[in-house]
């Protein structure tokens, strides 16, 4: 329901303040009960509209009913106003929303037909400018729309409560405007399905581009594999954004709060060159903290970023990024089960915040890399995830020639990767880099297990590690195409440059009768990778991140603009 | 275009020398009367001060004449042979100097010293050869200076193969010399040196600091460079280890021509293949910029809104398309210069002019270059790993042409009026080609980059000494320079070569790169100074007080731009060459190939600095033998530097330094020829503009990223030097000296850890020490055997340490203690030279030695980045070859060692840069 708030406002304006008559009557054949008449309705605001009519005869009262859309949608009563009343005001209303209101009339007789049904929009919310860092609890309520103006924090130990449906936007004007979430501080946004909590650009839509604001960062108290004070990048590049750092922490069941149903778009500016910021950052995250069906929408760096730490998460959804759908690193030890990341095309995005990445991937995992590593990739803790039922497709030919790996692992990463689907990348499915990445594979701490690669060259990049993939159940179908694996992608890959971009309709991940990963999981869990999945991750016998037993958890909340510019 | 060079040079051959010829002639033509003409400079004996007033007589003859405030005379109408000259002062020993040589319509030159009546009571008489020999040394500025100086004169530098005053700067004690520019003294950063040009500040071209690159100046321009170890209150406060001042040539005294041409060759490059960047028809006269310049189309687009394909089509072809560096044989080196000076008979002593250029072009390279990055242990006590290795080399053909135009006259008998003037032009063209693998991509890769420096400086002095009664003394100038750097259209392409075929890697930010910069400071400064003798007899005893003021103002701007592909390109036309990729064939019409993006400059800023600065100076000789120099100086400093990061972000700092360094100096005359020098002093250290300016900013693509801090305090030093110095003969020196420095707040550049990028940046460190020993020697080494007259050895060695601790709270991820960048452990040169006794031949080799310094402060926990200690052994021979014409010879660099930066056992960068052999012939009349 966040589309389109544009232009139902503007449909709003023109219509709602009027009783329209032009649709049809209920029952014109009974003039002695007669409907009420004069019936208007008038947004007073974001969430309430005031009904008046005038006074009917002898009646014991009325019936208001109020449907929501400006078609279809199923009445229900709102009040039954006395036979005196002539007004009535409605209010728990979602703002920027059009809702059809009618009127029938109680008499002895019986109760009248409906008068003509009257549309009205509620106002669009009021914008309320974050211009200072929260540094006691606050909420925000799904009746305003909330504007990041600037290097926001919430600080001081204090909790941000985000209603659900409610609205964010990074400004625009004051460039890099982003929110941290800073250590011991937490974010509670609890969204819904029908009402995810959506962190967007401040420009109207078909305008906004990768880039226009900076992202969502959350910075716990979790562990890093790094010594010295290590910052956010895109932090300290000017005095209004002074150096975040995330090192230091030492609770890796710290808890930064909860995000469900929560979606981040447009996100990922470069405050200098080479120093964006992510769509979702997780540094140092404690595995306290729930995450729980989040989106990332056209970001301009990772759609996701975790930086050590130990937060769990499942149903992450990246629609297209400019660089890594996934990416973890420092240690990461979290869990993450059903991941879905999909890519179309080369970004274009907002200008002066430099060009794409020269190489994205599907899945990025280091172990340890920049200062502090005292042991260079060996650096302690190690990265060791366990990623499991994933479904990631690259772009292939429409991507950039860089990158186009389903999922690289270097720099002495470990990890368990089960269950997945790599399909329609350019290079090969997985890039397993250096020597120290493979000493994990020895150790037992890394696992690439039944996973499926589709439509792409090679199941290993050429000339690095080897890795033994017909034990381990990773399937290349080098003919099977992605769009064969679901139950509906795209057609057209790559909009023209005018074509309108694809919406929720184009995409249905669940999996196509004949897919074969419908099958080829692995069901049982055994050894480290159970060790670590523990009762969060269990193994399934289908790959990929859509069961096809159960329902589709990304329907109604995930969101599919490309703005092809 | 790299023929056009040797093409016009014999051109400029063909016009010069006949023009140039001509002139002996056309001045022999005044020589008419058997008479002719002696002038010359009456100085004092200690220390070289210009005596006026003298009485200069021509013994047996009634011609006699008065010296002027700048202590010269001229006696015409000299009858021709050989006179006896007689110089008397009052105060001061009379001196008769005979055998004074007279030409006809000649002009003799005839320096006299005087004594003081305290140490020379009687009369004294000498010759006219021995007489040049104490004036010298009574010009020997080391020696009478109150300060601790050390001073290469123009002579020392003739005899060397240093061409310009950064090379003759590294046989200095203490001194080292970075990229062959940037002077370090003491092993302190070039942060704390500064640099004057006659006295005046010289503007910076430089956009990181504010240090001057002294390979600007052509030796051949110079008479003399002096570096000031210790401070004394009218001298500029904000140096520590050296405040080094390059005097151009003045008028000696006799009418002079003269010309010099050069020719050399490079082992590594002459005739060889090797790299270079292409060139434009104006790059040999360092005029190469304009066709460099940032093309109109991409000045002028709004990069505010996305562009559109036409935009970026038309951006793409509004680049000049010149990307790749060129395989082509070396050229050799040359270089001319010309001199004139004389004297035109206006008032007594007549005006004074010097009028002199040279002109040099040079090729260089960097063959074997490598470059690393390292990577810690990846176990507990193993070893550094390399990581990112790419191979290559660098060709750069430069040009350096400049001149000077300094002309004197004396206003009456006590005002002397100067004008000098200063204009200097270099040129670098640098190309460079390298192959190594991204350990990041994981893919091989080759890279090349063009590079074109141009910078120029000018600076136009006018400068009074005026003598108000006997004992008061006036001095006032007025200066204006200012410098430009410009270095148009750099660019970078990378292509990936895991292929049979390179393909250009066109996704990323750095795929293909051009950056322009652009630097203008311009600086006017006034002076004043009064000068008070007092007491009975001449000597150091006077009060000084002066007055600065200088305003100073920059622009730096900095823009970059990237242009990265819209799709992939197929096989075919990945393995197209750059100029093939970007000739327009990708970027017609509606084309949505190619895409332009600006990346965030940062870089660009402007600066102003307003400075005031006053003393007072006390110099009292409490005997003979001792000599006290007390006094303080004033500086206010009034700094505004505005910035705005590519996003539009805005910034400004303003900060205001007020501070007094006070100053004393105690000189002990230990014997006739010894002196114990004690010197306690504060000065200190202020940002630099670039340092105050919290935008970050790529430096260079691909490199880091940097920040200043407008919260930057200056840093205050205190410093205690005590020498003892020896002075054997004039031209000899053995001296032993001892440094201590204490900094508050030093200023030192370190690094921040990010998720990403690295971040450098400035802060106020809680304080360092550095503390050495100073050795030099200079003697002849008749002291040995008589046979070894000829010979002078010299050496000098410094050795020091340092240590800076930074605070635990400003996230710096190195050391936190440690050495400070730049610090050498010593720092050895030495040299031999031997000169024929009567003819005016000579050979000197000189060598070279800087211990392992810091360049960069390690990312912990991989140690930090130093610079190997290299052998470096020049020579240089002269000789005459009949008459005026005489022949020199200069091998430079003879061991060819190779320049190593490493990290642990990773070399980070590391080249080799050839031996260089030349030859050149001078003539002078």
């Amino acid at each position: 329901m966040m589309l389109g708030v544009g232009k139902r406002t503007l449909a709003g304006l023109l219509v709602g303040t009027v009783a329209l008559a032009a649709c049809k009557s209920d029952d014109p054949a009974a003039p002695s009960n007669n409907p009420p008449t004069g019936v208007t309705a008038t947004s007073l605001g974001a969430t309430s509209v005031h009904l008046a009519w005038t006074a009917a005869a002898s009646v014991t009262g009325y019936i208001l009913e109020r449907a929501e859309g400006s078609t279809g949608g199923s009445y229900v009563e709102v009040n039954r106003p006395a036979a005196t009343a002539t007004s009535y005001d409605d209010t728990g209303l979602n703002p920027a929303t059009v809702y059809r209101y009618r009127l029938a009339a109680v008499r002895t007789a019986g109760t009248s037909p409906f008068a003509t049904e009257v549309l009205v929009t509620t106002s669009a919310p009021a914008v309320v400018n974050i211009t200072a860092d929260i540094t006691t609890n606050t909420t925000w309520t799904s009746t305003s729309v909330y504007k990041i103006v600037g290097f926001r924090k919430v600080a001081n130990n204090s909790t941000l409560t985000i209603e659900a449906g409610t609205r964010i936007i990074g400004d625009f004007a004051t460039v890099g405007s982003s929110l941290f979430v800073l250590r011991g501080s937490r974010i509670i946004a609890n969204g819904t399905a029908t009402a995810p909590i959506v962190f967007t650009s401040a420009q109207a839509e078909g305008a906004q581009l990768p880039g226009d604001w900076g992202g969502l960062i959350i910075i716990g108290n979790g562990i890093i594999n790094r010594s010295g004070t290590v910052n956010i990048e895109g932090t300290g590049t000017s005095t209004e954004n002074p150096l975040i750092p995330y090192s230091g922490g030492n609770n890796n069941a710290d808890n930064s709060g909860t995000l469900r149903y929560v979606r981040v778009e447009w996100a990922g500016f470069a405050p200098a060159t080479d120093a964006e910021l992510n769509s979702f950052t997780f540094a140092a995250v404690g595995s306290g903290t729930t995450l729980d069906f989040l989106q990332a929408v056209n970001g301009f760096d990772d759609a996701f970023e975790f930086f050590g730490g130990a937060v769990d998460a499942k149903h992450l959804v990246s629609y297209e990024t400019g660089d890594d759908h996934f990416d973890m690193s420092e240690g990461y030890v979290g869990r993450l089960q059903y991941l879905i990341g999909f890519q179309s095309y080369i970004q274009n995005n907002r200008p002066g915040v430099g060009g794409v990445s020269s190489d994205p991937q599907g899945i990025e995992n280091d172990g340890c890399n920049g200062s502090g590593c005292d042991l260079a990739f060996n650096s302690t803790p190690f990265t060791v995830p366990v990623v499991a039922n994933f479904t990631l497709v690259g772009p292939g030919a429409a991507g950039p020639a860089g990158g186009g790996f389903g999922m690289v692992l270097r720099r002495g990463t470990a990890g368990h990767y089960v269950n997945g689907i790599w399909a329609r990348y350019l290079n090969a499915g997985i890039g397993y880099r250096d020597a120290d990445t493979k000493a994990r594979e020895t150790a037992g701490i890394l696992t690439i297990r039944n996973n499926l690669i589709a439509q792409t060259p090679l199941a290993l990049q050429a000339g690095q590690q080897a890795y033994d993939i017909g034990a381990n159940a990773v399937i290349l179908e080098q003919a099977t195409t992605a769009a064969s694996l679901f139950t509906k992608l795209p057609t057209t890959v790559r909009a023209s440059p005018g074509v309108a971009g694809t919406t929720a309709a184009d995409f249905d991940w669940s999996l196509s009768a004949a897919s074969p990963a419908r099958t080829g999981g692995l069901a049982t869990f055994t050894g480290d990778l159970l060790t670590r999945a523990g009762a969060f991750v269990a193994g399934t016998a289908y790959r990929g991140a859509a069961d096809p037993a159960a329902a589709k958890w990304w329907e109604g909340w995930t969101y599919y603009l490309r703005n092809q510019l | 275009m790299d023929r056009r060079f040797p093409s016009v040079l014999p051109a400029l051959r063909l016009v010069l020398l006949p023009a140039l010829c001509s002139f002996p002639a056309a001045t022999s033509l005044s020589a008419q009367a058997e008479t002719g003409r002696i002038v010359g400079k009456v100085v004092e004996a200690e220390g070289g001060a210009p005596l006026s007033g003298a009485r200069v007589v021509v013994v047996g003859t009634t011609l006699a004449t008065t010296t002027k405030v700048d202590g010269r005379y001229a006696l015409a109408d000299v009858p021709v042979g050989s006179v006896t000259v007689r110089v008397a002062m009052i105060g001061y020993g009379s001196k008769t100097v005979t055998g004074v040589v007279v030409t006809a319509g000649g002009v003799t030159t005839q320096d006299v010293s005087l004594a003081g009546q305290t140490t020379q009571l009687e009369e004294l008489t000498v010759t006219a050869r021995v007489e040049q020999g104490t004036v010298n040394s009574a010009l020997d500025n080391q020696r009478y200076s109150v300060a601790i100086v050390n001073a290469i004169s123009s002579e020392q530098m003739s005899r060397s193969p240093d061409g310009d005053a950064a090379a003759a700067l590294q046989r200095m004690s203490g001194a080292t010399i970075q990229d062959g520019k940037y002077l370090n003294m003491r092993g302190l950063g070039d942060r704390y040196t500064q640099a004057s040009l006659n006295g005046a500040r010289i503007p910076s071209p430089e956009p990181e600091r504010r240090v001057v690159p002294l390979d600007l100046f052509p030796s051949s321009l110079l008479s003399e460079i002096t570096t000031s170890k210790t401070f004394t209150p009218d001298q500029a406060g904000d140096f520590s280890g050296g405040s080094v001042d390059i005097k151009t040539k003045e008028f000696s005294g006799t009418r002079y021509f003269g010309m010099s041409f050069s020719a050399g060759f490079n082992t590594a490059i002459t005739g060889k293949e090797a790299i270079f960047a292409p060139a434009t028809g104006r790059d040999w006269i360092a005029f190469g910029s304009s066709p460099r310049a940032l093309p109109n189309p991409v000045a002028a687009v709004d990069f505010s809104t996305p562009l559109t394909t036409a935009q970026n089509n038309e951006l793409v072809n509004s680049f000049r398309n010149v990307w790749s560096a060129r395989q082509r044989s070396g050229s050799p080196n040359g270089g001319f210069g010309l001199t004139l000076g004389g004297n035109l008979p206006v008032g007594g002593t007549g005006l004074s002019y010097l009028i002199s250029g040279s002109y040099s072009y040079t090729q260089e390279t960097r063959k074997d270059e490598q470059r690393a990055i390292a990577q810690p242990p990846g176990t507990v006590g193993g070893e550094v790993r390399e990581l990112d290795r790419f191979d290559g080399s660098t060709g750069r053909s430069s040009a350096l042409w400049g001149g000077i135009g300094n002309f004197s006259v004396n206003i009456g008998a006590h005002t002397k009026l100067s004008l000098n003037n200063t204009y200097n032009r270099t040129m670098d063209n640098e190309g460079r080609f390298e192959h190594g693998t991204s350990e990041n991509l994981a893919i091989p890769l080759q890279i090349q980059r063009l590079r074109y420096v141009e910078r120029n400086i000018y600076s136009s002095q006018m400068k009074v000494h005026q003598q108000l009664t006997d004992r008061h003394y006036l001095d006032f100038g007025l200066t204006a320079s200012g410098v430009r750097r410009k270095e148009p259209d750099r660019s970078e392409i990378v292509y990936e070569s895991s292929g049979a075929t390179p393909t250009w890697y066109g996704f990323s930010n750095e795929a293909a790169v051009r950056t322009f910069a652009n630097l203008k400071e311009s600086t006017l400064e006034g002076s004043a100074s009064w000068q008070f003798r007092f007491g009975s007899t001449p000597g150091n005893r006077f009060v000084q007080i002066g007055a600065l003021y200088r305003a100073t103002d920059r622009d730096a701007e900095n823009h970059a731009y990237s242009i990265s592909l819209a799709r992939q390109l197929s096989a075919a036309e990945g393995a197209l060459q750059p100029e093939q990729i970007f000739d327009g064939r990708f970027s017609q019409g509606s084309d949505n190939v190619l895409r332009v993006s600006p990346l965030s400059a940062g870089g660009s800023y402007t600066g102003r600095d307003r400075l005031t600065a006053a003393y007072g100076m006390l110099t009292l000789e409490l005997s003979h033998a001792l000599e006290l120099i007390a006094g303080a100086r004033v500086e206010r400093s009034d700094v505004r530097v505005a910035s705005r990061s590519t996003a539009g972000e805005p910034s400004l700092a303003t900060p205001s330094y007020t501070d007094v360094l006070p100053s004393l100096a105690l000189n002990f005359r230990v014997g006739e020829n010894v002196n114990l020098r004690l010197s306690g002093t504060q000065t200190l250290s202020r940002p630099e503009y670039r340092e105050l300016s919290p935008i970050l900013f790529r430096e260079v693509i691909g490199g880091d990223n940097v920040k200043g801090n407008p919260d930057l305090q200056r840093a205050l030093i205190r410093n205690l030097d005590l020498r003892w110095e020896w002075y054997p003969r004039g031209g000899e020196v053995v001296s032993v000296g001892i440094f201590a420095k204490q900094f508050s707040d030093p200023i030192e550049r370190i690094y921040q850890g990010t998720s990403g990028t690295r971040i450098i940046t400035y802060v106020n460190a809680r304080g360092a020490d550095n503390y050495g020993v100073e050795l030099e020697f200079r003697h002849g080494l008749d002291m040995l055997a008589k046979g070894l007259t000829p010979f002078t050895l010299f050496a000098n060695a410094t050795i020091m340490k340092s240590k800076i601790r930074l605070d635990a709270d400003v996230g710096s991820i190195t050391n936190a203690e440690r050495k400070m960048v730049g610090q050498a452990p010593y720092v050895f040169n030495a040299g031999l030279t031997w000169k024929h006794p009567n003819a005016s031949a000579s050979a000197t080799l000189l060598f070279n030695r800087v211990g392992e310094r810091i360049t960069e402060a390690g990312e912990l926990p991989l140690p930090d980045i130093v610079e190997r200690p290299r052998n470096v052994l020049d020579a240089s021979i002269a000789f005459p070859v009949f008459g005026a014409l005489n022949a020199r010879m200069d091998a430079k660099n003879l061991l060819d060692a190779p320049y190593r930066l490493m990290q642990g056992v990773v070399i980070r960068d590391g080249y080799r840069s050839g031996r260089v052999f030349s030859i050149g012939f001078s003539w002078k009349q």
